[in-house]
């Protein structure tokens, strides 16, 4: 039995209030290395929120959230910001690439800012990874000069550019095409199953949700059931 | 570190490129301001040193005279000090005025590394010609040492400080006093002094005009034939010091005072109002050319303020992907340094220029042409430069923080 690379404990996070308004209420999850989790629910219920809590992105009010044994809400923001950098990567609805950066440039961004390889290395590996997105040939060009389904491929290449043990995804899938949506998940699973990586994915989509190994449902701010779908062999 | 450096400075680079216009106009805010601080600055400082240069070159560096800052203690006082003596209606002994031992003192002087001493004796004769009488306050010289000491040598318009000594009687008078006077190069005036000793004294030089430290009822003689002519033989009663560091001038008189008690004014001190005039101006001048680079900063940082605004979703991915708050402050910062050091290059250009233009205008003066005097040292350049720099980080440092501080939740939530 493999240990998650992320646990969950009654995390909490609300908003300034009288009374307090609840985002994410006691929420439990471990999150496992190999394995496509969905988070899906109805608008509002605190999906991304979650997300996002999960992503070090936002400060839980509550609980406590372990990666490697340590507790995340404790540390200070330099100290999330370099756990963010180092292992976690992150796909949004939108592409949300830098718009005076080449697609090359955008996927080198994470991996110069780690600063671990060489100027070559560093690009010969963003080289690869848009290979492995299918833009081999289109690294030079500016994300206004992409598809959508392009920039979202270029943006989960740059997710995966420092290599991270955790990628999360918000709608990653929203604002593409059937088509793209489909490449998209098949990436997703394709992370987790064959590159061992834990893969978390707010979804609407009840289709992808199908296809995740874990379904997690929310409503309300908590998490009313979390479902084994595809155990593992 | 320097890999993160690296790529902090791409980033801020882009942010530039693309804001093209503003960048602009923020790099010719601070070149206008560097520039015109330079111009003005190097006008005000020239004109300041030449000024300075002119009080500490005109007359010598330290002039110890026969007063005394404070009466001399009476001969009881002095024969018990500490004692309860009250001393009333004694009459004070008319001493002969004059430096007493006066050789020991100029030995003092002389002894004193790179200070060299030129005696000399000032008094008032009259000039009378043609029923009309000019007064002259007369200075009798040794020339070899005088023209040491101050640059009185310079200031001549026709003959040479020598020809006191090779001509009997020879006098430098203005050139002012000689056209009221009627009389030029190598006429004679005859001089009577206050005790009734008349001579015909012989004019050997003339002093330009304009020169009002020396002015137009002032004239030089030979020290001993200025001592027969006021009836005062072997005394003087002013020595001259020239010292190798002129700003040393002030601890050097007051030791010369504090040995001998005779009164020993620097040129600082001879130019107290004058130099605390130049203290005011300078104030005045710095507080205008820093509006000048404030008002440039603002333009630093108005353009990095909406940079920020406009970069606000970047900002939130880069800090999703990792980046620290530092990071972006640091972005931020380093825009408003390029913009602050681009514009400090420009600016330099800019003020060479103007200064180049500044010192190639011509003003005639006394009958003769000058150019402004300029400060073009690279201390105005290193000063402009590093007030932009200063104004320019701060400017854009506000700006900056408060990128640090973008809740990235709120932008990439409610992003389209």
């Amino acid at each position: 039995m493999t240990d998650p690379v992320l646990v969950a404990r009654h995390l909490r996070r609300e908003l300034p209030g009288d009374p307090p308004p609840v985002l994410v209420a006691d929420a439990d999850l471990a999150v496992m290395p190999g394995r496509f989790t969905a988070i899906v629910g109805p608008s509002g219920c605190g999906k991304s929120s979650l997300l996002y809590l999960l992503g070090l992105i936002d400060r839980p009010t509550g609980g406590e959230l372990l990666f490697d044994g340590r507790d995340l809400a404790q540390m200070s923001g330099d100290e999330r910001a370099a756990i963010r950098l180092e292992h976690f990567g992150f796909v949004f609805q939108f592409h949300f690439l830098l718009p005076e950066f080449t697609a090359l440039e955008n996927v080198m961004l994470p991996l110069r800012r780690l600063g671990r390889l060489s100027s070559r290395e560093v690009e010969a590996r963003a080289n690869s990874l848009l290979a492995d997105v299918g833009l081999a040939e289109k690294g030079w060009k500016l994300p206004e000069k992409l598809s959508g389904g392009e920039r979202q491929r270029v943006a989960i290449a740059r997710a995966l550019a420092n290599n991270p043990r955790l990628v999360l995804g918000d709608e990653p899938t929203g604002n593409l095409d059937s088509v793209n949506s489909a490449r998209v998940v098949d990436m997703f699973r394709a992370l987790a199953h064959e590159q061992g990586r834990a893969v978390v994915c707010v979804t609407h989509d009840m289709g992808i949700a199908d296809l995740a190994d874990i379904r997690v449902s929310m409503l309300d701010g908590r998490v009313i059931e979390v479902r084994e779908q595809n155990p593992p062999s | 570190m320097l890999a993160r450096f690296s790529l902090l400075v791409h980033i801020a680079s882009r942010h530039l490129i693309v804001r093209r216009r503003q960048t602009l106009v923020a790099t010719s805010g601070v070149a206008v301001g560097v520039g015109f601080f330079l111009a003005v600055s190097a006008l005000m400082v020239g004109s300041q040193n030449d000024f300075v240069r002119q009080l500490i070159d005109v007359a010598p560096h330290i002039i110890i005279s026969d007063e005394l800052r404070s009466p001399p203690p009476q001969p009881g006082i002095a024969a018990y000090p500490g004692g309860a003596v009250q001393l009333h209606g004694y009459r004070i002994r008319n001493e002969v005025r004059g430096l007493k031992d006066w050789q020991r003192i100029l030995s003092s002087v002389n002894a004193i590394p790179g200070a060299i001493g030129s005696p000399s004796l000032s008094g008032a004769v009259t000039l009378r010609l043609g029923g009309r009488d000019e007064p002259l306050a007369i200075v009798g010289i040794e020339p070899g040492l005088e023209a040491k000491v101050s640059s009185i040598s310079d200031k001549l318009r026709a003959g040479h400080l020598d020809d006191l000594e090779r001509v009997q009687g020879g006098v430098i008078i203005g050139e002012e006093l000689a056209q009221r006077l009627g009389r030029g190069m190598g006429d004679i005036v005859p001089a009577t002094a206050a005790n009734g000793t008349t001579r015909s004294l012989r004019i050997v030089a003339l002093v330009k005009k304009g020169n009002s430290q020396l002015g137009s009822s002032s004239g030089y003689m030979l020290l001993r034939e200025a001592q027969s002519l006021l009836g005062r033989p072997f005394i003087i009663n002013r020595i001259g010091v020239k010292l190798s560091d002129p700003y040393a001038a002030e601890t050097v008189a007051a030791g010369l005072e504090a040995r001998y008690r005779y009164k020993a004014q620097s040129w600082q001190e001879r130019s107290a109002d004058f130099l605390s005039l130049l203290l005011t101006r300078n104030v005045i001048m710095y507080t205008v050319v820093s509006a000048i680079l404030l008002v440039a900063s603002f333009g630093i940082y108005t353009a990095v303020s909406n940079s920020v605004a406009d970069k606000r979703r970047d900002i939130a991915i880069l800090r999703s992907m990792g980046f620290s708050q530092g990071d972006l402050q640091l972005v931020f910062v380093l825009e408003g340094m390029a913009l602050a050091v681009i514009g400090i290059l420009l600016g330099w250009a800019l003020g060479f220029g103007l200064m180049t233009i500044l010192g190639s205008l011509e003003f005639s003066i006394g009958g003769e042409i000058q150019h402004m005097p300029l400060d073009r040292s690279p201390r105005q350049y290193a000063i402009a430069a590093a007030a932009s720099l200063a104004a320019g980080v701060l400017a854009a440092w506000l700006p900056a923080r408060k990128a640090s501080r973008v809740d990235p939740v709120d932008i990439l939530r409610g992003a389209v």
